[in-house]
């Protein structure tokens, strides 16, 4: 059992835009899932990620992959990045400006192998601009490739920080096909930070909820989204995409998990903590929806 | 949304259809509901629930005569009457609860509404979802 | 051509050519800990880097003088192992010259690591790679303009360096007497026309390398791009 998970039991101060926040997380992750960090901005995914990584020292506590101790503030062992074997996928990229792409790939490898460099590109319809430097890609071209990057590397545990917040709609579900069929690929365990339901439900099997530094609730995404204290048999989760008000009602537009969109008619008592953006879950009863043949 | 403050009293299964009695201020309330795999705890006999229906749902009725095949009736008094182009939002008081419908504006011109008069709430029973 | 002039431009660019390869050797790894350390300390050791440059050039030479002299131990022990003297010594003016020009390489290069994002280090570490390999593969790289700078920087404030060689070398022919002191010497020897041609050179040198940092620093206006 121990050596099937990374254990995570820790604490750190974060000194954030709002004021000190204590970071405190005691959970464990199975190796080979596919994990979300879920959460507002400035609640700690990114920080966690980053400890996960090594780049953060915690104040306290115990990070460990399977038997190997990462981080143990007791004994005072604290393991570098560079030999956790992991990779990390920045916000910002991070691609090196002075490597072309296959260069910054080629950088990546643990054993050089111009092939597999060229065969990771392909995989990511990044082909034709191996060559290229990063200022010459579109802000999805260096999402790709930085994904591309952090694969190259083979890593145990691939971390990535918002991996598709740059991309259109349809890029962005292509790629979530990729960051999936790469999990599986690689036998590796990865740990990604969202804002997106849809990405959650498209790819996690495990959901971490992180809000204000504390972890809240954690299992698969229909257990931390779905609501059993609704009876309703109809439930759906999404994201509220536009608010009309429209006679003395309002027409609330959502776009649930699976992308598509759903309205619903809503009283100005419903609306009164909603906004755009906001996480939602619609239902009904079983009774009402009916159901026809796709032509 | 409309909720309404419950306490189960009655729970009859039929294959996978549950109807449910559940009393607020000693009126009953029935729901219809689909069972599911694994029946959240809170659906038993004496425990306390909210009765959840959507103001659309809500049909309103003066002077009813005759019998009618819903089950669940509110006597209310009219709050407020806020009338748009096609659809009006009707306020109403039930007990304590207050209650809300929206039919089309029409529909409360037919009736002619005033605010202050007593009016008949009706909801199907398979349109109330329960929640804890 | 007059062979002292010959003699005087050579020793002048030998001065600065010494001075710019010790500095970029020590400049590297002190611009690299001064952008990153987290050393409590670090606010006075960037002070002292910078010293130079608010200090007159004579109280330096000051300083030197008064260490390089054999009375003073470290004098007196560099003569006795090494048999070595420094005050009025090319040796000595090329040491005073890699102190006096320490600012004018450290802080271009040290401003340039700054300017990156911590992501590119970052990434860097956790695809695996050491902090050495980090440091010359990414890092130096990405801040070829902010070396440029430093190298022209330090080679023309060093071309043009008068009081403190004065001060530690003096004016030995051959030796310590570079084209800003010989400039002066000509001057006070009413000797115009040969000042004016000393004159000239620096002043045309220096135009062009400034002229480089420029265009350069122009070009590559590389933390918008990415």
């Amino acid at each position: 059992m121990e050596n099937n998970i990374i254990t995570i039991d820790i604490e750190k101060m974060m000194f954030t835009a709002n004021g000190k926040l204590n970071l405190v997380v005691n959970t464990h992750i199975n190796i080979g899932e596919l994990v979300a960090l879920f959460g507002q901005s400035g609640a700690g995914k990114t920080t966690l990620l980053r400890i996960l990584s090594g780049l953060i020292k915690p104040d306290k506590g115990i990070v460990k992959f399977g038997e190997t101790v990462w981080f143990d503030s007791s004994k005072g062992i604290n393991i570098s990045p560079k030999e956790r074997n992991i990779s990390f996928m920045f916000q910002d990229y991070a691609l090196f400006p002075n490597m072309t792409v296959e260069e910054n790939i080629l950088f990546a490898q643990p054993k050089k192998s111009r092939e597999d460099a060229l065969e990771l590109l392909a995989v990511f319809g990044l082909s034709e601009f191996s060559k290229r430097k990063p200022s010459g890609l579109s802000g999805g071209q260096k999402q790709r490739v930085a994904l591309a990057r952090a694969l190259a590397r083979k890593p145990q545990l691939l971390l990535l920080d918002e991996p598709l917040s740059a991309l259109d709609a349809d890029m962005r579900v292509a790629l979530q096909n990729e960051i999936y069929q790469a999990h599986k690929l690689l036998g590796a365990t990865t740990i990604m930070v969202s804002h997106d339901l849809n990405e959650v439900f498209r790819l996690a099997s495990h959901v971490l909820c992180i809000e204000k530094g504390l972890i809240g609730r954690v299992g698969t995404p229909d257990e931390v989204f779905s609501d059993s204290s609704v009876s309703g048999k109809v439930q759906i989760t999404g994201q509220i995409a536009r608010i009309e008000k429209q006679d003395t009602i309002n027409i609330v537009t959502v776009i649930s998990g699976s992308n598509q969109i759903i309205k619903v008619i809503a009283f100005d008592n419903d609306m009164e903590n909603l906004q755009v953006g906001d996480s939602v879950l619609v239902f009904t009863k079983a009774f009402n929806p009916i159901i026809s043949k796709l032509m | 949304m409309n909720k309404l403050e419950a306490k189960i009293t009655q729970i009859q299964q039929s294959g996978a259809i549950l109807l449910v009695d559940a009393e607020v201020d000693g009126q009953v309330f029935s729901a219809l509901l689909i069972e599911s795999a694994t029946n959240p705890e809170w659906l038993q006999i004496g425990h306390s629930v909210n009765l959840v229906f959507k103001e659309t749902e809500v049909s309103l009725a003066k002077n009813l005569a005759g019998t009618i095949s819903i089950r669940n009736k509110m006597v209310c008094t009219v709050i407020s009457i806020n009338k748009g182009e096609l659809l009006s939002k009707i306020e109403m008081k039930f007990n304590n609860y207050t209650i809300g419908s929206l039919i089309t504006t029409r529909a409360v011109n037919a009736l002619e509404l005033i605010v202050n008069e007593e009016i008949i709430a009706m909801v199907k029973s398979n349109e109330i979802s329960l929640m804890c | 051509m007059d062979p002292t002039f010959i003699e005087t431009l050579l020793l002048t660019g030998k001065l600065a050519v010494f001075t710019t390869v010790i500095l970029i050797i020590l400049g590297l790894p002190l611009a690299y800990w001064l952008a990153y350390s987290k050393f409590r300390f670090k606010p006075f050791v960037e002070a002292l880097v910078s010293m130079p440059m608010v200090l007159p050039p004579s109280v330096i030479g000051y300083y030197m003088l008064v260490v390089y002299s054999p009375r003073n131990w470290f004098g007196a022990w560099l003569g006795e192992t090494f048999n070595l003297r420094l005050a009025f010594t090319f040796e000595g003016v090329l040491i005073a010259s890699v102190i006096f020009s320490l600012p004018f390489m450290v802080q271009p290069l040290q401003n340039g690591l700054r300017s990156l994002p911590d992501s590119l280090r970052e990434a860097s570490y956790t695809l695996g790679k050491s902090k050495m390999t980090t440091f010359f593969r990414v890092l130096i790289p990405n801040i070829k303009p902010s070396i440029i700078t430093a190298v022209a920087l330090t080679f023309a404030h060093s071309i043009g360096e008068f009081g403190i060689v004065l001060m530690v070398g003096g004016n030995m022919p051959g030796e310590t007497r570079v084209a800003s002191i010989a400039i002066y010497d000509e001057v006070q020897s009413l000797n115009f026309s040969t000042a004016n041609q000393y004159a000239f050179i620096l002043f045309a040198v220096s135009l062009i390398l400034l002229t480089t940092i420029y265009s350069v620093n122009k070009k590559h206006d590389p933390w918008k791009t990415i």
